[in-house]
């Protein structure tokens, strides 16, 4: 398998369409148009799942499309470009999702030849995904069927032999909780449940081997740069990465009134001492590890109470300590170790894990046991999660589906945005990201929408938004359309001073376009609107861009006594702000001049897409 | 004192922008700088409104006059001061606005002197002085004839528990009308506050609290081994995010330093 003869450098130009129901693959080709207008990662993938997806398929449906996106950094020695998208329609959302990983998984899966390879279909029994130079073939599973991502990794490299690298669901997955992982080496493609599903066609995992070679356009250039980058990515920029990780954010907004605390009934923990990564990194740390092709090094893998290790984020322990309520480090760990062992997103976990707490507390839930600061009983939820036992079939479907059936005012401090749980960023205090979280495509997400770096880069007073908010807003998400499409870390984006211009110069290095800043910045917007385009044709109504009624009706207050409050009709202004600088009608849809795809014809695996055209 | 006082220097800042940041930090709405004709300004936020003085040599009436009238509509108390109160705390400064009710003026009787600079007003009395201003009334006493004054003595002014904590001397009110007076206030210690470290910025058991004197952000970072800029930040007892070093502190505030790069 080699490159199309007229790809660009960086691509084989093509797509890799398996039926897993019978294992046939058929190859979709790519053209430089398509890749030149979506790049890679999320945004291929969003280009996929419009041409691809059948309009209003049910997400765990055999012909609802899954698709692996690689990059054209991939397979480079650009640091952090060893990262792959998976994406779908989310059974939690209802909507598209994307969500990364990193490590070999995405240069071999790359370096099978295709730019993405896409899953369709319902296998008899659990199988594995097999592809390589030789194409796409299926292998049962049963005896993993069960186990979770890591260990199947493990059984799976021993039977396949050296050079394959596998993707994998947990339990969760199988069990087709809503919010379940794909996770490859402990890594996992969280948020929106792409691991259900996987678990829906039961693809147990998807092995891949490299088997050939891709050439960037001109290779020493593509070495000088991945050498200024390299040296740059070990700054000041990522020293938080390196030194402490993520996790040192909870002291940060706990001081800054943005923790979100016991489903967002409060935006500071007193006890937030006790999960701090200044005191527990000393005590527990056991190692420090990194990506393929990485020269941060961002993860911190913690000594659980037990002998087990966990790899700790903000997100994880906010979500499964001040999130629940619960301050022992040891239980938080053990609650995100069991997580990955299930496969599930830790912040949609621990973000309906909250939601019941609530409701167990107001006794709309029958569960006595579940209580805020009970770290035995947040354990127990996840096990029902895992097992589908007890409240475990309630709380598998995330909080919004959750709260629709208990009722009882239960829907409005259910902690989400279409459906998908908020991660540890308080909206009330952040007002740029509250935005971010209101509008983005994903639903309540940090990592689509980086808005919250406005509010705390001293610029803006994250307590007034307004039209500077809206800009920020826009100026993130675009930015994170762009690196997530690329694909590079975010964690490695302080380094980048002129971020269009700078990523327009990498890629011109791999492809050989005449690519600048301000093409990329079109990229951008274009990706954005796709996912919105995506969205509209699935469902998407103007009253999924709004935040949970609690954030709009409980103002908090600062340290300084001043009051955090977002109002219904502050929001409201920000999101019309932005639609306006979308280029999106009042109510948030894009003008139909903008949904007709500039590529003409639509995708036919295996034939003949010569029938696109530029637009 | 031979120079604008505005422009003198504070502990690397200017007076008027440690006047105007304590009052940003005391009042919800715009601060508004009167300037005299043609009078150069320090460095201030981008927030801050500035109008002119359109006649010079009419004193504080004047001055009134403009802040008032561009303060109607916009907010519905003022509190007007000079430039040359290096000690304004913002602890005085809500004492005096919050007392206004149904008074027009709230008037501080501090330190043995009536206090027409550091007093609340309401912002429609503006016609009122321009009328003022027309009969060559330039007293603000001419105002306080005919409209409702509350006044305000140390012991009233005292009985806000936070005010006679943060300030029992009401060293609020000292100006520096002289060399002598900004020499003095110059050589007192800065004020004391606590400062705290979170992420990278703490390595090496640094986190604290620990206490400093910083008149300052910038002073505080300088204390705390810091400086200011693209990837550091601080935020004054948990209010907004800034970078701007000119941030006036005073006794009790909390300084908070992150990496500008908090998030995931």
């Amino acid at each position: 398998m080699t490159a199309a003869s007229d790809a660009p450098g960086g691509y084989f130009g093509r797509a890799l369409v398996v039926d897993v129901g019978t294992g046939a693959g058929t190859v979709l080709p790519l053209s430089d148009r398509v890749l030149r207008d979506h790049l890679g990662g999320a945004g291929l993938g969003a280009w996929l799942m419009t041409e691809l997806g059948p309009g209003g398929v049910d997400p765990l449906a055999p012909e609802a499309p899954l698709a692996f996106t690689f990059s054209p950094l991939v397979g480079t020695p650009l640091t952090t470009s060893a990262k792959f998208a998976v994406v779908a329609k989310s059974p939690l959302t209802g909507l598209l999702t994307d969500a990364l990983a990193s490590s070999h998984f995405a240069i071999s899966g790359k370096l099978t030849g295709n730019d993405a390879i896409v899953v369709r279909g319902r296998c008899e029994r659990p199988s594995v995904l097999l592809v390589d130079g030789d194409g796409a073939r299926m292998e049962p599973a049963d005896e993993v069927w069960g186990w979770s991502a890591a260990e199947t990794e493990v059984a799976l490299s021993e039977r396949l032999g050296a050079g394959w690298r596998i993707a994998a669901i947990g339990p969760a997955g199988e069990r087709q909780v809503h919010y379940a992982t794909v996770s490859h080496d402990g890594r996992h493609a969280g948020r929106g449940g792409l691991g259900a599903v996987l678990g829906a066609k039961r693809v147990k995992a998807v092995a891949v081997r490299a088997t050939t070679k891709v050439a960037p356009a001109d290779r020493d250039a593509v070495l000088a740069a991945a050498r200024d980058l390299r040296t740059r990515s070990r700054g000041q920029a990522t020293a938080k990465y390196r030194e402490l990780g993520t996790l040192a954010n909870l002291l940060a907004f706990n001081a800054l009134s943005t923790l979100p605390t016991r489903n967002f009934t409060a935006a500071t923990f007193d006890q937030a001492e006790r999960l701090a990564a200044e005191d527990i990194s000393e005590l527990r740390k056991v190692a420090r590890n990194s990506c393929a092709s990485c020269s941060i090094g961002c993860e911190h893998i913690y000594a659980t109470k037990d002998g087990r290790t966990a790899r700790v984020e903000y997100e994880n322990v906010f979500a499964l300590g001040p999130m629940c309520g619960v301050s022992d480090p040891d239980d938080v760990l053990a609650a995100s170790a069991r997580c990955d062992e299930l496969g599930i997103d830790t912040i949609s976990a621990g973000g309906t894990i909250a939601w019941a707490m609530e409701c167990a507390e107001r006794g709309l839930i029958d569960a006595p046991w579940l209580r805020f600061g009970d770290g035995s009983a947040l354990l127990r939820a996840l096990n029902e999660i895992g097992s589908g036992i007890g409240l475990g079939p309630l709380l598998a479907v995330g909080s919004r589906r959750a709260a629709e059936r208990v009722g009882g005012g239960s829907e409005s401090f259910a902690p989400h945005v279409k459906g998908l749980e908020l991660p540890g960023y308080e909206p009330r205090s952040l007002h740029a990201m509250a935005l971010g979280l209101a509008v983005n495509a994903r639903g309540a997400d940090h990592n689509r929408s980086g808005a919250y770096e406005a509010d705390l880069s001293g610029d803006l007073d994250r307590l007034d938004g307004g039209a500077a908010h809206v800009a920020a807003a826009v100026e993130t998400e675009d930015r994170a359309a762009i690196m997530d499409s690329l694909i590079l870390c975010k964690f490695l984006r302080g380094v980048f001073t002129e971020p269009f211009d700078e990523w327009a110069a990498l890629l011109r290095t791999v492809t050989g376009w005449d690519v600048d800043g301000a093409e990329l910045r079109e990229t951008a917007e274009r990706i954005v609107l796709l996912k919105r385009a995506y969205n509209l044709r699935e469902g998407w109504t103007p009253a999924d861009d709004w935040l949970p009624e609690r954030l709009l009706s409980e103002p908090l207050q600062v340290g300084s006594g001043r009051t955090a409050e977002l109002t219904p009709e502050r929001l409201r202004a920000m999101i019309d702000g932005y639609y306006a600088a979308r280029g999106l009608d009042s109510t948030g849809r894009p003008h139909p001049t903008d949904l007709s795809p500039p590529h003409g014809a639509r995708a036919r695996p295996g034939g003949d897409n010569s029938a696109e055209v530029r637009n | 004192m031979g120079s604008a006082k505005a422009a003198l220097p504070w502990h690397g800042s200017t007076l008027l922008r440690r006047t105007v940041g304590v009052v940003a930090r005391a009042t919800a709405g715009p601060v508004v700088v009167v300037r005299a004709p043609d009078q150069q300004l320090p460095d201030l936020p981008a927030d801050v409104v500035v109008r002119d003085d359109p006649t010079e040599g009419l004193g504080p009436m004047q001055g009134l006059s403009v802040g008032l009238h561009a303060l109607t509509g916009r907010a519905d108390v003022a509190f007007c001061c000079s430039t040359d109160m290096p000690f304004l705390h913002p602890a005085f400064v809500q004492r005096v606005v919050t007392a206004l009710d149904e008074h027009d003026v709230v008037l501080p009787i501090a330190r043995g002197h009536r206090q027409p600079l550091a007093a609340a007003y309401r912002p429609e009395l503006a016609v009122a002085v321009d009328r003022l201003l027309a009969a060559g009334q330039l007293k603000p006493a001419f105002l306080f004839d005919e409209c409702r004054v509350l006044r305000l003595d140390d012991d009233a002014l005292l009985a806000d528990e936070s005010l006679a904590a943060a300030d029992p001397e009401l060293d609020s009110v000292v100006n520096v009308n002289e060399p002598a007076d900004y020499e003095q206030a110059l050589a007192r210690p800065a004020p004391e506050v606590r400062v705290e470290r979170f992420g990278v910025l703490a390595a090496n058991g640094g986190r604290g609290p620990h206490t400093v004197r910083a008149a300052t952000v910038a002073e505080a970072a300088e204390a705390s081994g810091l400086s200011l800029g693209r990837h550091v930040v601080a935020a004054v007892n948990g209010d907004r995010v800034t970078h701007d070093g000119a941030t006036p502190l005073v006794v009790g505030d909390a300084v908070t330093f992150v990496s500008a790069d908090a998030g995931g």
